[in-house]
């Protein structure tokens, strides 16, 4: 009983090969975290569990369901349209560039979604967004628009509206490397409640630290392939592989 | 002096008078290229091969050719060729070869606002579920209307300057009845209050769109 489960995963962009075989399981309430050096695949991974990227070949299992069997690019599972979307709603991601909707408020950022794909009314988008809000610590910046916040608080907002599609796993691409130093930590503190609270994550991410203190199991990648995994402990303590040691020595 | 301004004031109510149909011709013609533009663009965007290709190959046409020579087609050679397609109406004649030209240059314009939206609002909206119809509706266009004013303000100035062709068909428009007085009183000081008709219309247009322009910009 996996959550997200791939096999072989592959992707080329013509003739680079950016994933090679990723296989990759993640349990229900797991935090995985996957690190590596840039040009790793981690990216291009996670983008392809929401089909955000096609991969080339693989098959991707979402809550137990096949969603993809690529072969040659093409996919080999026939589900209707309606039936796939489903799958994938569940679940929510949040990017690197927060990617807000710049002529919506915050609140409007939240409320979109839940109201125009889950037909939700009005009146309860509402006091969901506005609890969600509250929850990133927003509660007062409800109604400002996203040039007017920080990155930060930008980035709140956007795991803010991931939430309010109620996904049962939560995706992040790198969600603090176009923050602020100084704004890092605000953003952190909340993906850590998020794990707290049980959320299944797969994050992407540069940041030790928190691999280190909320991972369930860390992810190594170089070059396209899944080089080593374990508890964080195994990982930043007794790396098997020389790559993983360099890694880390030269972010650490 | 006196002399002139009198001749210009006794001329005023012609020019008046043309000057609505170089207006009404300008505004409608816009008006319906804009509808039918924003169907060419997307259609143009769109990944159906054949109704991109449509769409492309139209816009191909009508900024490729000259618009006075359209305006001859549409008004001479259509009935020549189809003579159930003889358009009686020197106005609608001209307001057809306007709308599918002007459409041409406003469906470019539309797409390339589109184009330049960062693509990670769409990834964002699709991670979200919307489908992509939803996230051009919400989330796109929306934001691509501001980035569209400022072009589509220039090619209406354009199109206002550009309806004196209408000329050739024998369309009383403000070019037309300036060069009518010009010859019926074998004065050339006509074109003094024509140009500056041309110039206040151009005006009054482009307050109107900075004033759009600057209301969209609320979020920025």
């Amino acid at each position: 009983m996996s959550i997200i489960k791939t096999e072989n995963i592959c992707k080329s962009f013509g003739s680079v090969e950016v994933l090679k075989n990723v296989s990759l399981t993640v349990e229900p309430g797991e935090v995985v975290v996957i690190i590596g050096p840039s040009g790793a695949g981690k990216s291009t991974f996670l983008r392809s569990l929401n089909r955000l990227e096609k991969s080339t070949s693989g098959k991707i299992w979402i809550d137990d369901k096949l969603i993809e069997d690529r072969v040659n690019g093409h996919n080999q599972v026939h589900m209707h349209q309606k039936e796939r979307a489903a799958i994938l709603l569940e679940m929510g991601m949040v990017f690197q560039r927060f990617n807000l909707f710049p002529h919506k408020t915050a609140l409007q950022n939240v409320m979109l979604a839940p109201m125009t794909v889950k037909g939700v009314p009005e009146k309860e988008a509402r006091a969901k967004a506005v609890k969600l809000l509250e929850q990133v610590g927003l509660g007062d910046k409800l109604d400002a628009y996203p040039a007017k916040l920080s990155g930060g608080q930008q980035q709140r907002v956007a795991i803010a509206r991931a939430l309010a599609m109620e996904p049962k796993i939560m995706l992040f691409d790198e969600p603090t490397s176009a923050l602020d130093p100084e704004l890092v930590g605000d953003v952190l503190a909340v993906m850590k409640k998020l794990a707290e609270d049980g959320m299944t994550m797969l994050v992407v991410t540069h940041e030790m630290g928190f691999a280190r203190e909320v991972a369930d199991r860390v992810v190594f990648m170089y070059d396209g392939v899944v080089l080593e995994e374990g508890t964080p402990k195994e990982i930043f303590t007794a790396p098997k592989h020389d790559r993983t040691r360099q890694f880390l020595q030269s972010v650490l | 002096m006196m002399d002139a301004i009198n001749k210009i004031i006794g001329w005023m109510p012609a020019l008046i008078q043309s000057t609505g149909t170089t207006l009404a011709l300008s505004v409608l013609s816009v008006a319906a290229a804009l509808i039918f533009s924003v169907f060419l663009a997307l259609g143009k965007i769109s990944r159906n091969a054949v109704l991109s290709s449509i769409c492309r190959a139209y816009i191909f046409f009508f900024r490729g050719t000259p618009l006075l020579m359209q305006l001859f087609f549409i008004y001479y050679t259509l009935p020549q060729l189809i003579p159930a397609l003889n358009i009686q109406s020197r106005f609608f004649a001209a307001w057809l070869a306007f709308t599918l030209n002007v459409a041409a240059y406003l469906a470019e314009i539309i797409r390339a606002a589109i184009e330049s939206i960062d693509k990670g609002q769409m990834e964002a909206s699709r991670a979200l579920g919307l489908t992509r119809g939803q996230a051009m509706r919400l989330v796109v266009i929306p934001q691509a209307y501001r980035r569209m004013i400022p072009p589509i303000c220039n090619e209406f100035v354009m199109v206002l300057k550009d309806t004196s062709l209408v000329s050739i068909i024998a369309l009383t428009d403000l070019t037309y009845q300036t060069k009518i007085i010009a010859s019926n009183k074998a004065s050339a000081l006509v074109y003094i209050p024509a140009m500056i008709i041309y110039l206040v219309i151009t005006g009054v247009f482009t307050f109107i769109f900075n004033r759009l322009e600057k209301r969209l910009s609320i979020y920025e």
